[in-house]
């Protein structure tokens, strides 16, 4: 057992006790009695010597009995706590979980932080007073709350202060930061700080669920990391996936995909809603009933399960997968925005709801610059099959010499999708391009030398892009290798190069393919047409929701910004409104996104354009709750110190009781007089 | 030492006068005893032991030169030849001097120690006077500051009462002056009875030693109330001497009651020892005590009055 507080209590002690004394042989108020003579009297009192301080103080039970309830006090002011855990290191880091798992409910009145915070509260209190501490509170990106220093109340409040946020749970970049402050112990310009760090490494103290989505990944070269699990509840359904489309050839119908997954060891039923624009949608199937097993179970969810209604052939719980895919079919050729609602009350409740806003279905503008005539047949004729209302042609020198107004609508392209044949450029207004052979002039891109011979080797088969284009069977008999920005995102890799490749700037996407389509068979292949739906669906829009518009917490959206605004309004959903300045080239970075909601975008006038986006969390490793009693930092297994969070136990309810206890004695005793 | 309490309730009804009539009835039978022989000056109705001239034959004795040739009895000179001298028993009137304290001590108690004393002092005067004793009466506290000496006779009993009922009670005590100031200016011997409480911070030796050295025949009446005997206090308290305001701060505790308690009975035990090496009687009474009880039972078995 130690005190925390011995200081104060001494401080306390010098004068409380002295002043009870003092008190004690002022406070008798004492009757005035007339008497025929105080001779007996005196000499009775004499005899007893009760005149006596010392005498009184022998023999007096009350003031024995105040003097234990001043002691039971002061002890109690001393901040007396009992230790069970070995004294830390000196230099210590603490490292705070504030992902959304950690909003995950623990009783009624407290979440899984505000446990992790009272442990770290009781770590601090319990730290030698030599020691130095740091704490670090991180999500998807960690911050700093209190920098090294020996104030614990600095320390305290910096703890209190960290709120969690719906962002997933990496802690990369904070043990990075860890490091990095550590090892920049030795060039403090105090003296107790060179002392500090030639004591070693910090250790890290971290306070966590344990669900740390990158953990594997790090590695701890300095100090030991002992890890406080956090929190038991492990009861959750969540929704870890989400889409919306608008079909092609079905523009006014919408379908809605979300992936409701149990977490928690029951199994469990839950209706899942669809509501548009806050109402809840009443026709058939926007309601749909989902059976879960247990997360237990190791099964995985059936992935293409439509309808999401359970298999009636599956009767008893334990034969149920512990996720399943729901579809909704909702006709709605406006605006809006779509949310799919869990209708249940779990631990965790900001994965129990998703949104997205949608844009009413458009009508597709594609523009084909090139001067090759099976080129322009075969494209266009490949576009065309789809539900696209305007195919314009340019030559490239024609499209070069164009006027500008008949290229950009708004500050953007005025096609939704431009394609151009063997043609490299710089005339890029802000929009989706197809580059077949070609390269857009822009920085960091360059063509290469030439390849030849080399089969195709790999496809990101995942991307929608390629998504059932059937790679395999094409043939490129020659490209260029290019010299591309280090995120750009290759889509088909030859052997030594990649044959299609994806680049994102701010306000374009490029897709871009190293070889002149003459020379491959892609033009007349099965593959075309399906690429060519894949480009118009994700590039131009046309059938499903632009992704860009719906993301997760804590990433950074980017924001077209109509031409003459110079600031972009924010509202988030707590209603708090950022305004966001509009960097070059008309567009305005936001990253404020930690919190899951429908955010509205407004230039300058809030009557003019207004673009939602939304954050949604899905994410199966934060919406797995149930905290691992280890985890692995690189190959380097970290388990949990106790399931007991408390490192200390505090004393002063036992000293206030005993204090308590001990005045009604006295309080009895004075009332009955015994030894008064 | 302890007197019976069990005629307190008469007594009670009679406390507006110092004596009742039915009790003056009762005390007319008795009279004060003196152990001493003592040469009055005036002859009184008491039959002295010494031998004198009343008509009471006493005794015979030879004649020697000197004797007063009137009481030869010249009867028997006639028949033997020989001078006798007849003697008779002396009949002198006895002194009675009541020393009273009506110090400030002596108001406190319930019942008031004065108003008992007071009593006791009327009762043993009028006995006095009924049987022809010369009664004095000496109240004091620092000094004598009342005196009513030489009164004799049951004509006298008026004054004796009225000045015992007028005689005012406070001030400071000091026994030893005015046992001092009374044996100066009371050379007669007799019977002295001493009433007070003895709570005197002067001490009660010297006063004693005054009496005894005039002779007299003294009798010691404390006179405690029931407070004194049994404190009903308690807490802490601040207990201040009606006298000089003198104080002593107690806290009031079973043990300290204890040990006042032993100091009283060691206190009174010193007086009746003093008193009884000096060939004085001691009497205790309580306020709360039957007043007629102590005169017409206790004091008779103690000898004081027959």
């Amino acid at each position: 057992m130690s005190l925390l507080s011995w200081t104060t209590a001494a401080i306390v002690g010098g004068i409380a006790v002295p002043l009870l004394l003092l008190l004690y042989f002022l406070k008798l108020r004492r009757q005035e009695r007339k008497v025929s003579s105080t001779l007996l009297w005196k000499k009775a009192v004499q005899d007893l010597q009760v005149n006596s301080p010392f005498q009184k103080l022998r023999r007096n039970l009350l003031l024995l009995l105040q003097m234990i309830v001043l002691a039971a006090l002061l002890f109690a002011i001393a901040d007396p706590v009992a230790r069970f855990m070995r004294r830390p290191e000196k230099n210590i880091v603490l490292l705070l979980d504030r992902s959304a798992s950690m909003k995950t409910r623990e009783s009624a009145d407290a979440t899984r932080m505000d446990a992790a915070r009272e442990a770290a509260l009781d770590f601090i209190r319990s730290l030698p007073g030599e020691s130095r501490a740091m704490v670090i509170a991180f999500s998807d990106k960690p911050e700093i709350a209190c920098s090294f220093t020996h104030d614990k109340r600095r320390l305290e409040q910096a703890i209190e202060r960290i709120e969690p946020v719906d962002g997933p749970s990496r802690i990369g970049e904070a043990l990075q930061l860890a490091v990095a402050y550590s090892s920049n112990l030795n060039d403090g310009s105090g003296a107790a700080a060179t002392d500090a760090a030639q004591q070693g490494a910090a250790d890290l103290e971290l306070f966590s669920d344990g669900r740390i989505a990158d953990a594997e990944e790090q590695s701890v070269t300095k100090g030991n990391m002992r890890f406080y699990r956090i929190g038991e509840a492990a009861d959750n359904v969540g929704i870890v996936a989400f889409d919306i489309r608008r079909e092609i050839d079905r523009p006014g119908v919408l379908t809605v995909f979300a992936r409701v997954q149990n977490f928690g060891p029951s199994p469990v039923t839950t209706d899942v809603s669809l509501s548009l624009d806050g109402k809840l949608l009443t026709g058939s199937g926007t309601v749909q009933e989902v059976a879960l097993g247990p997360a237990e179970s190791g099964r995985e969810g059936s992935a293409g399960a439509g309808g999401g209604t359970a298999d009636p052939a599956a009767p008893r719980e334990e034969q149920l997968p512990d996720a399943r895919n729901v579809l909704f079919e909702l006709g709605h050729e406006q605006a809006g925005t779509i949310e799919v609602k869990l209708h249940r009350e779990d631990a965790m409740m900001v994965d129990n709801r998703v949104a997205a806003p949608i844009d009413p279905p458009r009508e597709l503008r594609v523009l084909l610059v090139t001067d090759r005539a099976p080129v322009e047949y075969y494209v266009t004729r490949a576009v065309r099959s789809f539900d696209v209302q305007q195919v314009d042609t340019l030559t490239p020198a024609r499209y070069e010499a164009i006027e500008e107004a008949k290229l950009t609508a708004e500050g953007r392209s005025a096609y939704d999708l431009v394609i151009l044949d063997r043609h490299d450029t710089d005339r890029l207004p802000p929009g989706n391009y197809l580059f077949l052979g070609g390269l857009p002039k822009v920085d960091g891109v360059a063509r290469g030398d030439e390849v030849t011979g080399t089969p195709i080797v790999y496809a990101n088969e995942a991307h929608p892009l390629i998504r059932s284009v059937n790679y395999e069977a094409m043939f490129v008999s020659k490209w260029h290798k290019l010299k591309l920005p280090g995120h750009a995102q290759s889509l088909i890799e030859g052997e030594s190069s990649p044959i299609m490749v994806m680049l994102t700037d701010p306000g374009h996407r490029y897709v871009i393919t190293t070889f002149d389509v003459l020379e491959s068979d892609l033009l007349i292949s099965y593959a075309f047409p399906v690429f060519v739906f894949n480009s118009l669906g994700y590039l131009a829009g046309g059938g499903t929701i632009e992704t860009n518009r719906m993301i997760q917490p804590g990433a950074t959206i980017t924001l077209t910004v109509p031409p003459g605004a110079t600031t972009a309004r924010v509202r988030r959903p707590d209603g708090q409104i950022d305004e966001v300045p509009v960097a070059d080239r008309g567009t305005a970075s936001y990253a404020r996104t930690s919190d899951t909601g429908l955010y509205r975008v407004t230039y300058d006038d809030s009557a003019r354009t207004v673009e939602p986006f939304a954050v949604n969390l899905l994410d199966a490793v934060e919406s797995h709750i149930a905290p691992n009693e280890s985890f692995e930092v690189g190959s380097q297994k970290v388990a949990s110190i106790s399931g007991e969070i408390r490192i200390n136990q505090p004393l002063w309810p036992y000293a206030i009781a005993a204090a308590i206890a001990f005045l009604l004695l006295e309080w009895w005793i004075y009332n009955r007089r015994v030894m008064v | 030492m302890a007197v019976s309490r069990k005629s307190a309730s008469q007594d009670a009804s009679n406390d507006r006068q110092l004596l009742s009539p039915d009790f003056m009835a009762r005390l007319e039978q008795l009279e004060i005893v003196s152990r001493r022989i003592h040469a009055s000056r005036m002859k009184g109705e008491r039959r002295s032991k010494r031998k004198g001239e009343s008509a009471e034959f006493a005794d015979y004795r030879n004649y020697v030169i000197g004797d007063d040739i009137r009481h030869i009895d010249w009867n028997i000179y006639a028949r033997l030849d020989r001078l006798f001298l007849k003697l008779f028993l002396e009949e002198e009137e006895l002194s009675v001097s009541v020393l009273l304290d009506l110090s400030g001590s002596m108001e406190t108690g319930e019942p008031a120690k004065s108003r008992y004393a007071k009593r006791v002092a009327a009762a043993l005067a009028y006995i006095g006077l009924c049987n022809y004793n010369r009664v004095n009466l000496y109240l004091y506290n620092e000094s004598v500051f009342g005196r009513l000496a030489g009164l004799r006779g049951r004509r006298m009993v008026g004054q004796m009462v009225r000045f015992l009922e007028d005689a005012p009670v406070g001030g400071k005590s000091h026994m030893a002056a005015a046992a001092k100031q009374f044996a100066l200016r009371h050379t007669t011997k007799g019977v002295c009875l001493l009433i007070s409480d003895f709570l005197d911070k002067g001490g009660f030796q010297e006063a004693l030693r005054y009496l005894v050295g005039r002779q007299l025949d003294i009798y010691a009446l404390q006179v405690l109330s029931p407070q004194e005997v049994e404190p009903d206090l308690a807490g802490d308290l601040k207990l201040v001497d009606c006298e000089d305001d003198d104080m002593a701060e107690i806290t009031v505790s079973r043990p300290l009651l204890d040990r006042y308690k032993s100091n009283l009975q060691s206190y009174c035990e010193a007086i009746r020892s003093y008193c009884s090496q000096r060939g004085a009687v001691y009497y205790l009474a309580r306020s709360d005590s039957s007043f007629e009880s102590l005169v017409l039972t206790y004091l008779r078995h103690r000898g004081l009055v027959k």
